[in-house]
């Protein structure tokens, strides 16, 4: 397979914008220690927070941010190094953790024989090749349609494998019903059955997955797929055999997304089609976006904040100091000079206050009811925001009347602005407490769905991505 | 440009350390909003009586519709037997969206809060994922409509309880009154292929089929909405309801869908009597005068007794009523009543306390919306599994049905 | 025969509903090369729309005007309410991206359709909504009477207005100035820009059209099927994008007949095949279509520009 490449979109890190300013400073710095050090110093850090002494929860919490850093890494082939928009991604996922669990429980074979009941180590080889050859027919696929109708193609795939799984053969399957009570990882004489241990596990085959696919990406494959990317027709006139990077691009996505499966069927301990739906893959869309796409490191950061960010945001607690956090570091962020800032606040303070007052002396039902949040935050603005007995209604209009102001901000002149900020601020809260801190569930949602914005607003190739120049 | 990239810097700093601060005691809420909090200062008895319980359901996404109900009638409960009792209790809301994952990752996070005792989770298939956990945890949980039979056979759920009557019970109850008392020669069944629907069906059509009644079994495309789903209802109405049909089946988990499928009968000039199950059953939506509903609740928005109006009025100030909900009120009852009945017996409420009392539970009928004695059985169904049949009068009036 | 009829008018029911949706992500994408996955929520929230117009005027069974004119008050402020939202979507979570990397403003869609979708849960609650059509308009036994298959009122509003409309933006596209800078825009964005098109404004009027287009589909919706409720935006979505793409995105009379393509599919795939996998069956169709036309069915060949 003769590869040429491009030089110039050989060396496509030369054309990354550098920051400037300290933060440009601390990149060209992180340069300079090498990649494996890096890599090491990554892998120790993983090691360190295994042993510190943390409950199941968390401990669960963490292999999904691992399983989901996998799943990233993986996407990555494809969509951040090759350019393929590969809506079927989550198929292949399913694919590794139903692929598990058929060999590791009683469902093959014929009823009474006991089932296949693998080691795990030739579970996790037959899966990873398997998926890999049902990734590499779906890569075939994509040689005959191109750019976002590749898109459409690939979905269709990710909906023919639910479709399979919860229809077809259900006394394999398991139907609707899925799968469950699966062998956990065995082999070598010993088993992983706690949470710890599978951070372990995932841990390293997360460590080995990128180190490999940093040599993949340095080498001519890897640069073929970027070539790729870049333009496809320059490629294909410098003898990148397109057709064959393509298919492998999609492949070993597919295998990296059969270990991210195995793992997470064998934690499970189960597995149902309901599991590998079109928002599995909205999500493990987001954690490589968010991270950076084409950055290994960014795809795995954006794995672990994002699973992290979503437990984060259903804690009732928890969303509320980033709720209230979140727009503190904005005002200070953004408003300057400080006199301004200190007036902001002060002017949001003394609204409050004063409002309060005013609607208490009118009708003492008007104020009658508590603030949503508990604990400090609750009791520090129960005398600030106004929540009557009944907040539901209320609530409702304090919701639209806040995103107005919200795009009036936006939208008015600068000099302007910081005197709606107060009264945003300030109505913000009112709603926060009367309506959206006592429905965390959609609340969380919403959250998610701002926080996905303004993080691609702020930085929009992704918080460890490169701007790349665009080729005209 | 500078400005920017620090201020998402910062903002993820924060956001992890948040993070850290307190993801340990994660999903706690104060909830039942200004009610819980009214009646914890109205808690007369000097030591007060303190506890969370979590509830499992999907509030988002696409059921969101069933959870919230659950949700509602959940907050009700809790806010009224904290109000009657003089407790603090504090009920946690943990999102699963009706998916065994999500579930998963809800259990863990309240097993490692203080919560004694959870409600839900919704879905039977949910239930498989997480009764393992749950029971190493020895934390009591009671659904409020996950009705797999095998769910407190198969031994794998120990700290399972169900208020609401398995499969087996709905479906021969279901499937024998339609034989004794529709006579249909056949019979048009569609499940909306989810778990809670094919189990209905597994147990209706063999008794269908053992009284000689031919059966035609499709299904529906479950993940369907709005305008794709509609299409395939008209396209059910159209292609597979025969004129010997007299009966149509619709085990389906909601009840809009179920009304769609009524209007498109009427539309396309075709004949068939409705036959709905509890998925289904909602005054508010599903309406299709002669259609026979069957529920594991009652229908209480009709009802004379004095808890009954207390439970339709008052849910109101937290949703719409609906009758899919009720079940839910009386597992969040259960769990009130025994945290209430540890704490006079002066012990602090904690999960081995919480579950032995669950366990003890015997609520009278006038006690509850159910309307029969609430007990449980070893396996942790119901005792003696009441079901609940209604015929649609017009004027979308559900009226009762005694069991026959 | 009486089954095929029926199925024609079930499939085209669906299919023009697909077709209004699919139009506003095909012009969006002629002219930014952006897949608008919040689309399918603005179609939602124009059922929202109509459901309060309706609620307002006295409610289903106690209206206060004359139906024709209710279902025209119900369009329009349905088209203005997501014409102004679709502006302002773009406005905030797609202008911002304009020149970063193609996959960055698909992430901010999906934020903005979590918000909206969420929004909708915490304001209207999760119920299903029902327009109850029939206690106002007779759908059994009104319309058009061909033997025993009826072509309701409702149905027969979706098919004119629904064809008015495209008519009326295939005027606009070819004939008007702004349906030039659009077609400008939409074919080199920056050479445009230097030709003295205020690119921005352009974008916004596309952003109007198209979500104005999804509101009326919303409305639509909700009088042939009466239910809505916060999630039937997504699937909707999915289903015009596919729709679009069939067609041949960017092309208006390909998005129009690859919605009428797909709805009939649909319903032919559920009547005679079988509805369990009548979503298999179609994209199944859709495939092979890919396959053999990859630029769609109606799209120019693309010219590479090199």
């Amino acid at each position: 397979m003769p590869i040429g490449v491009d030089e110039w979109v050989a060396q496509h890190a030369e054309r990354a914008e550098t920051d400037s300013g300290w933060r440009g400073t601390v990149a060209r710095l992180g340069t300079r220690v090498g990649w494996w050090p890096r890599w090491g110093l990554a892998v120790l850090a993983g090691l360190f927070f295994g042993q510190l002494a943390l409950n199941v929860n968390i401990q669960t919490v963490a292999v999904n941010c691992l399983i989901y850093a996998i799943l990233a890494v993986g996407l990555n082939i494809a969509v951040g190094w090759t350019g393929l928009l590969d809506l079927g991604y989550v198929a292949f996922y399913g694919f590794g953790a139903y692929g598990y669990a058929l060999f590791s429980s009683t469902a093959l074979g014929t009823a009474g024989s006991g089932g296949a009941h693998l080691q795990a180590i030739e579970t996790f080889a037959i899966v990873v090749v398997a998926t890999g050859i049902f990734g590499a027919l779906i890569g075939l696929m994509a040689l005959r349609v191109s750019g976002d109708y590749l898109a459409i193609v690939t979905l269709f795939v990710g909906q023919a494998f639910f479709e399979v799984v919860n229809n077809v053969d259900t006394g394999t399957f398991g139907g609707v019903n899925g799968l469950f009570g699966l062998d956990p990882v065995h082999g070598f004489g010993g088993q992983i059955t706690t949470p710890k241990g599978y951070y372990y596990l995932a841990l390293v085959v997360c460590a080995l997955l990128v180190g490999m696919l940093h040599f993949l990406d340095n080498s001519r494959t890897g640069r073929g797929w970027r070539a790729v990317r870049e333009d496809e027709l320059a490629a294909e006139a410098m003898t990148v055999s397109t057709g064959i990077v393509k298919v492998m691009a999609i492949s070993f996505g597919a295998m990296v997304a059969a270990f991210a499966g195995c793992i997470f069927a064998a934690q499970q301990d189960n597995v149902f089609p309901t599991n590998f739906t079109a928002n599995i893959l909205i999500l493990i869309y987001a954690c490589l976006v968010l991270g950076g796409a084409g950055s290994i490191a960014g795809a795995v950061l954006g794995g672990i904040l994002v699973t992290a960010g979503e437990q984060m945001v259903s804690s009732p607690t928890d969303a509320g100091y980033l709720f209230y956090g979140l727009i503190l570091l904005a005002l200070v962020m953004k408003v300057r000079p400080w006199r301004l800032l200190a007036g902001v606040l002060a002017g949001t303070v003394v609204l409050g206050l004063a409002l309060h007052a005013i609607v208490a002396a009118i009708s003492s039902t008007a104020v009658a009811g508590q603030p949503g949040s508990g604990g400090w935050i609750g009791s520090l603005v129960r005398h600030w925001v106004i929540v009557p007995a009944n907040a539901a209604t209320y609530g409702n209009v304090l919701y639209i009347v806040t995103i107005v102001l919200v795009f009036a901000i936006v939208r008015v002149r600068d000099r302007y602005r910081p005197f709606l900020l107060a009264p945003t601020i300030y109505v913000a809260a009112c709603c926060w407490e009367s309506r959206l801190v006592v429905n965390p569930s959609i609340t969380a949602q919403i959250l998610i769905g701002a926080i996905l914005i303004a993080t691609m607003t702020m930085r929009p190739q992704g918080l460890l991505g490169t701007m790349r120049v665009e080729v005209v | 440009m500078k400005v920017r990239l620090t201020l998402a810097a910062v903002a993820l700093t924060a956001l992890v350390a948040a993070g850290c601060g307190s993801s340990s005691n994660s999903s706690s809420s104060s909830s039942g909003g200004s009610s819980a909090a009214a009646s914890a200062s109205s808690s007369g008895s000097g030591k007060s009586c303190k506890a969370t319980i979590a509830i499992e359901g999907p509030f988002t996404g696409a059921v969101a519709q069933v959870g919230l109900e659950q949700l509602h009638f959940a907050q009700l409960a809790v806010a009224d037997d904290n109000k009657a009792n003089g407790t603090d209790v504090t009920l946690a809301q943990d999102d699963t969206q009706l998916t065994p994952s999500l579930a998963t990752q809800k259990t863990q996070s309240i097993i490692a809060t203080p919560a004694v005792a959870a409600i839900g989770p919704a879905g039977s298939q949910e239930v498989e994922a997480v009764g393992p956990l749950f029971g190493r945890a020895g934390l009591a949980f009671i659904s409020g409509s996950a009705t797999l039979p095998a769910l407190t056979t198969s031994g794998r759920n120990p700290t399972f309880l169900r208020v609401v009557p398995n499969d087996n019970i709905q479906g021969p109850q279901d499937a024998n009154y339609v034989i004794n008392h529709l006579h249909p020669k056949a019979v048009l069944i569609i499940d909306d292929d989810e778990a809670y629907s094919q189990g209905l069906v597994k147990t209706i059509v063999p008794i269908l089929q053992k009284a000689g009644i031919k059966v035609n079994h499709q299904t529906l495309n479950g993940t369907d909405t709005g305008a794709t789903l509609a299409n395939a209802i008209n396209s059910l109405v159209t292609s597979q309801l025969n004129p010997s049909e007299t009966v149509t089946m619709l085990p389906w988990q909601a009840a809009a869908n179920a009304q769609q499928f009524g209007l498109e009968v009427a539309k396309q000039h075709k004949k068939t009597v409705l036959f709905g199950t509890d998925g289904t059953n909602s005054p508010s939506q599903f309406k299709i005068v002669g259609t026979y509903v069957s529920n594991f609740g009652p229908d209480i928005s009709q009802s004379s007794s004095a808890l009954d109006k207390q439970i339709v009025s008052g849910v109101a100030q937290f949703g719409a009523y609906g009758s899919f909900g009720v079940p839910t009120y009386a597992a969040a009852d259960v769990e009130m009543k025994a945290i209430t009945a540890v704490c006079k017996a002066g012990q602090t409420p904690s999960r081995s306390n919480v579950l032995a009392q669950i366990r003890k539970t015997s609520i009278a009928p006038a006690a509850n919306p159910l309307g029969v004695t609430i007990a449980f059985q070893k396996d942790g169904d119901i005792v003696g599994q009441p079901g609940y049949l209604f015929k649609i009068e017009s004027g979308g009036k559900y009226a009762a049905i005694p069991n026959k | 025969m009486h089954e095929f009829i029926q199925t024609i008018i079930n499939g085209l029911e669906t299919g023009f509903l697909y077709a209004l949706i699919a139009l506003g992500y095909s012009m969006v994408y002629g002219v930014l090369k952006l897949l608008n996955f919040a689309h399918g929520d603005v179609y939602m929230i124009g059922a929202y729309i109509g459901y309060y117009v309706l609620q307002g005027f006295g409610g289903p069974t106690a209206l206060s005007i004359p139906v024709p004119l209710l279902i025209f008050v119900m369009f329009v402020a349905a088209a203005l309410g997501c014409g102004v939202l679709g502006v302002g979507i773009e406005r905030f979570a797609y202008r911002p991206l304009r020149d970063a990397p193609r996959i960055a403003p698909l992430i901010t869609a999906l934020g903005v359709s979590f918000i909206l979708e969420n929004s909708v849960l915490l304001l209207f609650g999760g119920f299903t909504k029902s327009y109850s059509t029939n206690s106002f308009i007779n759908v059994n036994t009104g319309g058009i009477n061909i033997g025993s298959i009826n072509i309701d009122p409702v149905q027969i509003t979706i098919f004119v207005v629904s064809i008015l409309m495209m008519y009326g933006l295939m005027q606009i596209v070819d004939r008007t100035t702004l349906g030039k800078s659009m077609r400008a825009v939409a074919s080199d964005r920056e050479a445009a820009e230097m030709l003295g098109i205020n690119v921005d404004r352009v974008i916004s009027y596309t952003f109007f059209i198209g979500s104005a287009m999804a509101g009326v589909a919303g409305v639509m919706s909700g009088l042939a099927f009466n239910q809505i409720s916060a999630t039937i935006g997504f699937l909707a979505g999915l289903k015009a994008f596919t729709a679009a793409v069939v067609g041949g995105i960017g092309s208006i009379p390909g998005a129009m007949i690859g919605g009428l393509f797909i709805g009939l599919c649909e319903a032919f795939a559920s009547t005679y095949i079988s509805t369990k996998f009548s979503d298999l069956i179609v994209f199944g169709i859709l495939i092979v279509v890919m396959l053999a036309r990859p630029t769609g069915l109606f799209a120019r060949p693309a010219l590479q520009k090199v």
